[in-house]
């Protein structure tokens, strides 16, 4: 009873505390691409070991002080005043180093993203380790053990299953040297945020067909999209996952000279759109998934779309006009991510 | 559809887990030493508990060495496997790192329930041997035995802090034993070794070397610190009672039978040192360091008065103090540093009285002194001595029939021989030189092998072996006397001592040219006869001195010392030393500082301090002691700050700017001013890019300026290439400024 009555009282404690420590650190370190390591954002305190070795150095000098030995207190002396040596050589061997970092990096879902901190200096320093702040993002301890004059690259590791837009918050930053008995600490704001783009599905290719955009709003998107195929036949071009079947150069796969699929005209012409109501599925989710794929797929085929995310047309910031190549990608893809 | 929902859930289910997994063995196996550094520490151990092995018993020291030797052989096979596996994978280039962290010390782990029931059989077994060998001791066994024990368990990095930690303890604990100069030198390069290993791991990268360096800098730059805690911070007095040291007791003891003293003149080890100040030393023969008084003689062996009567006697030491002060012989004072001999008899020349600090120091009546407790440190008291000064005029009559019995019948030819000459010689002086006199000129040798006498007979001795070391002689002198009716006694201690003045401190006034002190070792044992002679009190007479006059006069003769050198054996024997003029040159230098290391700073006492403080700062008063402490802890503190600043900025110190450097950042500066900023990632380049993009007008005469700063920072040119250069850049800031204008 009394271990949980404390522990309810404990929390707002700690919260408060954390809500202020928050609000000072944004103070003392504001977010930057950049940040040098100095007396102002550098936090030094005693390890447990460090504690433990004080304690450790408190009962040499009580034997020291029992026995009268003027050596054994020697001893404990020389014990103590190496902790405060190492405490100014831990702190000279973590400052001055400069951490630079860009802030945003895209990728899937499920897919390991690289947060490169660049590191340089202008000696050398030991034992540099990162990781994310938030202890949620479970994130690995990157480390350099020896980090000589010049620059250096760690890379934190960050994997999600959401879609969206991430803030990861700050980086701790820390260095055990020279002997475990202190660790440096520096909490970095580089403003990292990551955009996570729906998880690719592939799609089985009956169950959509690229519709063109229409030009009146009354008629069915479907409809226009038959029309395809009465367009003239322009040429054969190498199949790519996720085309119509319909278009298969049957004849040519028969006579064994590969899997085309036929082109037309009109096509090539033709603005094509992705469109998130039509994909095959009830849910959101794995509706952005295709059209994930579906972009993936259509970019890799040098192909020209639409993305059309609202079914309201005016609404102009879900709606991405039809273009390629790769910015075109991203660009349809962080729309999926940020889609609500 | 919901097949395909269920399928990412359990495949997003499934990667979580995989997450959870993956940092779950992470943090099982996070901990794991470089195979170098296992082994490090491995040698660590042994090294550590080396030092204190003397004080451990046997069968403790054989579990310590298996188990040291068991986790050598785990590391060995460790090896092994390491290299099997790394074999399997030698493709990558990453591999290096990789093998040299499998290497690890997993090795070392043994199942816990074969570790446990060791560990509770080995304390059992100090529990059961804790009575014999004392408290200390078994403590000593037990830190030991899980120092040793602790190697196999390496789970985590908390186990090998402890390890480490448990490593300097024994150091530490090793201290009580010992304190001398050569030891604490060695603590402290063991000291350096363990934190060198704990450095190895943080800084993996560097050689082991280095990293002895990093840590003799760091315990250099702390020494500043310890220096001012040690001087400045309060002396305590102990805060409980702790068991005692019961270390093997050295030099003489309380009962000596003839041949007892050859075996400790054996031994090199120091006895205790003296120091005369300015004065000058008195010469060798008359060196006679008094330690005890040897009354009782059973026919075998001669010991000391028993306790209970000799506290009777006690009394009436403090009596003959004053007396001698006023007869007027000069007096000659000094100090003696007593090296621990687990004892607690003390050394004086007779007769003499303690001055200074005399607690804890009884004198006795026979003129010696007794410490109150065991000597287990150094301890240094001051004694002012009347060489010349009567020993006790009156001899109570107790005392008389103690100094003339014997057992009847023990060596009746001696006997015979004592009234032969009691008969001839009626003055007892006269009878001793008569004594002296035989043995002078018999064929009577000196030696540190004398033939094994039957019972400890003095008739064999003097009639047939006639070989002998100083107590044989003794002993046989005051059997004598005392058979032939006068009181005679047997007195140990030291003979001599040798002098060294090398601790000349180089003062140039010549004051303290005759500064030096007096060594006395194990070897100078000795041991000499007083007789009673009416109205002239008790006589010192030193029967080897008519069979080996060279021993009293000036110390071993050199067919002594080779004796001693072949008896012991070792290479770095004293009379080797003597023989090579450099190596006792270095011997005696060290010696010195011995000296001073025990007298400043084992024997720095709390009434030293105070009288540092006294001499640095006047009359002490505890807020004055209060603040001086703080003051110098701060000031050594900051000075340490200071010193590590400076040390850090040198280093750190930014390279001179090139001629183009300053150029360019002249035109950044302009730039600025037009709200243009080069942010410092951005490269020259990209910048010149985007200055195109903002000002066209600039664009030209920036982008040839940005081309001749990337060419002269970033191309190998010759100086005369690199000059044209300067002056067309130079150039193109001039364009650069002036279009800036317009």
């Amino acid at each position: 009873m009394a271990a949980t009555a404390k522990f309810s009282l404990a929390r707002p404690v700690r919260r408060f505390f954390q809500k202020h420590f928050e609000r000072w650190l944004a103070r003392r370190i504001p977010s930057q691409q950049e940040h040098q390591l100095n007396s102002r954002n550098i936090m030094i305190y005693p390890t447990r070991f460090g504690l433990a070795y004080l304690g450790f150095v408190v009962l040499v000098f009580l034997l020291g002080t029992n026995y009268q030995n003027n050596i054994i207190l020697l001893f404990s002396y020389l014990l103590a005043s190496l902790f405060i040596s190492v405490m100014l050589h831990s702190f000279y061997n973590f400052s001055q180093l400069r951490f630079y970092s860009v802030a945003k990096q895209q990728g899937y879902a499920e897919e390991v993203l690289y947060f490169a901190i660049k590191i340089t200096t202008e000696k050398t320093h030991y034992d540099i380790n990162a990781h994310f702040t938030d202890k949620a993002l479970n994130s690995q301890v990157e480390k350099i053990e020896l980090c000589q004059q010049g620059s250096h690259e760690l890379r934190l590791v960050y994997k999600t299953l959401q879609r969206g837009k991430h803030w990861l918050g700050r980086v701790t930053v820390f260095s055990e040297y020279s002997l475990g008995l202190f660790k440096s600490k520096s909490i970095l704001d580089f403003g990292h945020y990551a955009i996570i783009y729906p998880k690719a599905k592939s799609l089985i290719a009956d169950q959509y067909q690229l519709s063109a955009q229409a030009d009146e709003p009354s008629i069915d998107s479907y409809q226009s999209t038959n029309s395809v195929g009465t367009d003239d036949f322009s040429e054969l071009k190498s199949f790519v996952r996720g085309e119509s079947k319909a278009r298969t150069a049957w004849k040519q796969l028969a006579k064994g000279q590969g899997h085309y699929s036929k082109h037309y005209q009109a096509e090539q012409s033709q603005l094509h759109w992705l469109k998130l109501s039509e994909m095959p599925s009830n849910d959101v989710e794995i509706q952005l998934a295709y059209l994930s794929f579906l972009i993936g797929e259509l970019t890799a085929s040098n192909q020209s779309f639409g993305l059309q995310l609202s079914t309201e047309l005016s609404c102009q910031s879900m709606n991405i006009a039809p273009n390629s190549g790769f910015h075109h990608q991203q660009a349809c893809l962080t729309a999926l991510a940020l889609y609500s | 559809m919901i097949f395909f929902n269920n399928k990412s859930k359990k495949v997003s289910a499934d990667a979580v887990g995989g997450v959870k997994m993956q940092t779950k063995s992470k943090a099982k196996s996070n901990f794991d030493l470089s195979r170098k550094n296992a082994w490090l520490l491995w040698l660590c151990q042994c090294l550590n508990i080396s030092v204190i092995a003397l004080e451990l018993s046997t069968w403790m020291l054989a579990i310590i060495a298996l188990s040291l030797a068991w986790q050598a052989l785990l590391l060995h096979q460790g090896r092994e496997k390491g290299n099997s596996l790394s074999k399997n994978k030698t493709v990558s280039g990453h591999t290096h790192r990789q093998n040299s962290r499998q290497n690890s010390r997993q090795g070392t782990n043994v199942s816990p329930i074969v570790l446990g029931i060791f560990a509770l059989l080995g304390c059992v077994a100090i529990v059961i041997t804790a009575k014999e060998v004392g408290i200390l001791a078994s403590m000593l066994h037990l830190l030991c035995f899980s120092y040793a024990l602790k190697g196999f368990e390496l789970r985590s990095r908390s186990d090998f802090y402890q390890l480490l930690l448990l490593g300097l303890f024994v150091l530490a604990a090793s201290l009580i034993f010992r304190q001398d100069l050569a030891f604490s030198l060695i603590t402290f390069a063991l000291l350096v070794l363990t934190l060198a290993v704990l450095l190895q791991f943080f800084s993996f990268e560097k050689t082991f070397v280095t990293n002895i360096k990093v840590v003799v800098i760091l315990l250099c730059q702390s020494a500043i610190l310890a220096i001012v805690l040690f001087l400045v911070f309060p002396r305590l007095s102990p805060f409980w009672q702790v068991p005692l040291a019961k270390s093997a007791e050295t030099g003489l003891s309380d009962t000596v039978k003839p041949g007892d003293i050859a075996n400790l003149t054996r031994s090199t080890k120091l006895a205790f040192r003296a120091d005369f100040g300015q004065q000058k030393v008195p010469n060798y023969s008359q060196l006679y360091w008094r330690a005890m008084v040897l009354e009782e003689y059973d026919g075998r062996q001669w010991s000391r008065q028993h306790k209970f009567t000799r506290n009777k006697t006690a009394a009436a030491a403090k009596n003959f103090s004053f007396d001698n002060s006023a007869t007027g012989v000069s007096p000659l004072s000094y100090q003696v540093l007593v090296e621990p001999s687990f004892q607690k008899y003390l050394f004086a020349l007779a007769p003499s009285v303690v001055t200074g600090d005399a607690k804890g120091i009884q004198a006795q009546a026979d003129h010696t002194f007794n410490n109150s407790k065991i000597i287990s440190q150094a301890k240094s008291y001051r004694l002012t001595s009347y060489l010349t000064a009567p020993l006790t005029l009156e001899l109570t009559k107790q005392s008389r029939q103690l100094n003339l019995s014997y057992p009847q019948g023990s060596n009746p030819r001696l006997e015979q021989l004592a009234l032969q000459l009691q008969h001839n010689y009626v003055d007892v002086q006269a009878r001793a030189q008569a004594v002296l006199n035989i043995i002078n000129k018999e064929n009577y040798s000196y030696t540190l092998q004398p033939p094994l006498l039957k019972n400890n007979s003095l008739d064999q001795f003097f009639f047939d072996t006639q070989a002998g070391f100083c107590v044989h002689y003794a002993s046989v002198f005051t059997f004598v006397m005392r058979a032939s009716g006068s009181p005679a006694r047997m007195v140990t201690g030291y003979l001599g001592g040798e002098y060294n003045g090398v601790t000349n401190t180089g003062d140039n006034t010549g004051k303290l040219a005759n500064k030096g002190h007096l060594s006395i070792y194990q070897y100078d044992a000795h041991a000499w006869s007083e007789i009673w002679v009416e109205g002239k009190g008790w006589l010192r007479i030193d029967p080897t001195s008519s069979v080996d006059p060279e021993r009293v006069n000036s110390g071993w003769s050199t067919q002594l010392l080779q004796q001693q050198s072949e008896l012991n054996n070792d290479l770095f024997s004293l009379y080797r030393m003597k023989n090579i003029a450099w190596l006792n040159a270095l011997r005696l230098q060290f010696d010195a500082l011995d000296y001073q290391w025990t007298r400043w700073v084992i024997g720095f006492t709390t009434k030293q301090q105070y009288d540092l403080f006294k001499n640095w700062f006047g009359q002490m008063v505890s807020w004055k002691l209060a603040l001086i402490i703080a003051v110098s802890l701060v000031i050594s503190m900051s000075m340490l700050m200071l010193f590590l600043h400076l040390l850090n900025r040198s280093k750190t110190k930014p390279q001179s700017l090139t001629k183009w450097q300053i150029l360019y950042q002249k035109s950044m500066a302009k730039l600025a001013k037009q709200g243009m900023d080069k942010p410092s990632s951005m490269t020259v380049n990209d910048f010149a890019k985007e200055v195109r993009q903002q000002c066209p007008e600039l664009a030209i005469v920036f982008t040839r300026l940005s081309a001749s700063y990337n060419r002269l920072c970033y191309q190998t040119l010759s100086t005369n290439e690199q000059e044209k250069l300067m002056l067309t850049m130079q150039q193109q800031y001039q364009h650069f400024i002036q279009v800036l204008k317009k």
